[in-house]
């Protein structure tokens, strides 16, 4: 059984040794087809997922930086929206998907990274080398 | 008795008063999560990877206690993130306490010692303090090395000024039964209240995809760990959860019972999953396909879950909701399960070095099933 398997029986699940990991998707610097409805549906729900800020541009010429954190998809693409923080604004907004004409994942992608193994290897070389206090940091709130 | 009298009467009442109204979804513990902004950077969490200015954002406490009000649960767990970088965390604790919430402050205690005169004890009022193993496992797991010590410096603080304390303690793939258990006498011995524990989700933001136990490992890791129990040992979750980590009961989840709450609104459908958010609790509850997720549903996102806030719920309904349950809760608190099966399962080789902690190579062995 894999992360690829739509539907699980209760005994598949029931019987699992070991829970199948989700692929992380490169999505930094894309810029997704954007020119059906079907297109641009699934774009936007990429974005809803990405843990980046992406920049949407609307129809007026307008850019904005969005972080992308809720969806509602309705019949229409003007029945469409999501609903963003900027980094500039304290308050929840929301843009139609009929709004929309260009997409970009331009933020970095902050669920990249930091994987066990390389924090394993850092240590056992720190450690090595007689460091003490070794430890990962948070990334720096710039 | 890990949890005190008043509390369990306050939400046996509650429950109670739910089932003879007649109401089919209600909440149990609010999950309010003021921030996403944490002094940790763990492999194994997926919980606060965002850009900088959503870290910086933070609710406030009047949007706390609306939640709060909203939803009428009579438990509210602070997890984030960290709370104790929350600048106004005193005052949104201080808040939930004046409206009678038994909340349950969840931290690394890395700020613990430092803030604790700001804050009075009270019986509403538990620090829930992360720590998934003795030293040198804890450290490796959260990727600080002295995260330990400072952590039960300020448990010991918090224990010696009258705060009631618990652990928690999240277990990945790797973890070694007998480690665990040494670690619980070793907690107990700091004099806290009571021992919270679960398996860890499969965060799919989550750095590391390789560690998470689906439910049959789950199931054989809880019944090495908590068959035969010790007499000191005290924990502060349902008898009956336990026993379904365990694999003596099934459950199915009930993710409407412990919601969360946090900058972006009511999250959907549970504190784990991230598919969206409501404007409101009601809004949450009319308006999530539920029948999308849970074990029933076969949604793979649900397949290796056994967490406390999918189903402690279930437990908690079970054991204050019938006469069956409220027997099998009192005998669990008292019993200290003996099993051999559990016993043997704890003589089996366990993983050397501090690389196999909590991280485990795919092994040749083939466990048994605990119990089928």
């Amino acid at each position: 059984m894999s992360a690829e398997v739509l539907k699980y029986t209760r005994e598949q699940i029931e019987a699992l040794e070991v829970a199948p990991g989700s692929e992380h998707e490169n999505l930094e610097g894309w810029v997704p087809e954007f020119a059906t409805d079907e297109e641009i549906n699934a774009a936007l729900e990429k974005a809803l997922d990405y843990r980046g800020d992406v920049t949407l541009t609307l129809k007026s010429g307008e850019k904005i930086e969005a972080y992308i954190f809720n969806r509602h998809t309705g019949p229409t693409l003007a029945e469409s929206w999501v609903q963003y923080f900027t980094p500039k604004a304290n308050d929840k907004r929301k843009v139609t998907y009929a709004e929309i004409t260009r997409l970009e994942f331009t933020g970095k992608d902050r669920a990249a990274g930091k994987h066990w193994e390389d924090w394993v290897k850092a240590y056992n070389e720190k450690k090595a080398a007689g460091e003490k206090n070794i430890a990962l940091h948070p990334d720096k709130l710039e | 008795m890990a949890v005190p009298i008043s509390q369990m009467w306050t939400v046996s009442t509650y429950v109670l008063k739910k089932k003879l109204s007649g109401t089919k979804r209600y909440p149990l513990v609010l999950m309010l999560e003021p921030l996403f902004r944490c002094n940790l950077a763990c492999a194994g969490c997926g919980k606060v990877q965002y850009p900088p200015h959503i870290l910086k954002k933070q609710l406030s406490p009047e949007e706390c206690f609306a939640a709060v009000e909203e939803c009428g649960a009579p438990m509210v767990s602070i997890p984030g993130g960290e709370p104790l970088l929350h600048p106004q965390v005193v005052e949104i604790v201080n808040g939930l306490i004046a409206r009678k919430k038994y909340i349950y402050l969840c931290t690394n205690a890395l700020e613990l010692k430092r803030r604790l005169p700001e804050f009075t004890p009270s019986k509403y009022l538990t620090f829930s303090v992360h720590l998934d193993g003795d030293r040198e496992h804890h450290d490796f797991s959260v990727c600080r090395e002295g995260g330990y010590d400072i952590a039960v410096e300020g448990i010991k603080e918090a224990v010696k000024r009258g705060f009631r304390v618990t652990t928690n303690a999240t277990f990945f793939d790797g973890t070694d039964p007998n480690n665990v258990r040494r670690f619980f006498d070793e907690v107990m011995s700091m004099g806290v209240e009571g021992i919270v524990l679960s398996p860890g989700y499969s965060y799919d933001k989550a750095p590391d995809q390789t560690k998470f136990m689906g439910r049959a490992r789950v199931r054989r890791l809880f019944r090495a760990i908590l068959s035969n129990r010790k007499p000191t040992w005290k924990f502060n979750m349902s008898p009956l959860f336990l026993e379904f980590l365990m694999g003596d009961r099934n459950y199915d989840c009930i993710p409407w019972g412990m919601p969360a709450y946090n900058i972006f609104g009511w999250q959907r459908p549970c504190y784990l999953l991230q598919e969206g958010y409501a404007d409101s609790y009601k809004q949450l509850l009319e308006e999530t396909k539920w029948e999308d997720y849970g074990v029933p549903s076969g949604n793979p996102k649900c397949a290796n879950c056994m967490v406390s806030c999918g189903y402690e719920a279930p437990a908690v309904i079970d054991g204050f909701g019938s006469l069956k349950g409220f027997i099998a809760m009192v005998r669990g608190t008292f019993t200290r399960y003996p099993d051999q099966h559990a016993l043997n399962l704890l003589n089996e080789p366990a993983p050397k070095g501090p690389a196999v902690l909590v991280k485990i190579e795919a092994s040749d062995r083939q466990l048994e099933e605990t119990r089928a």
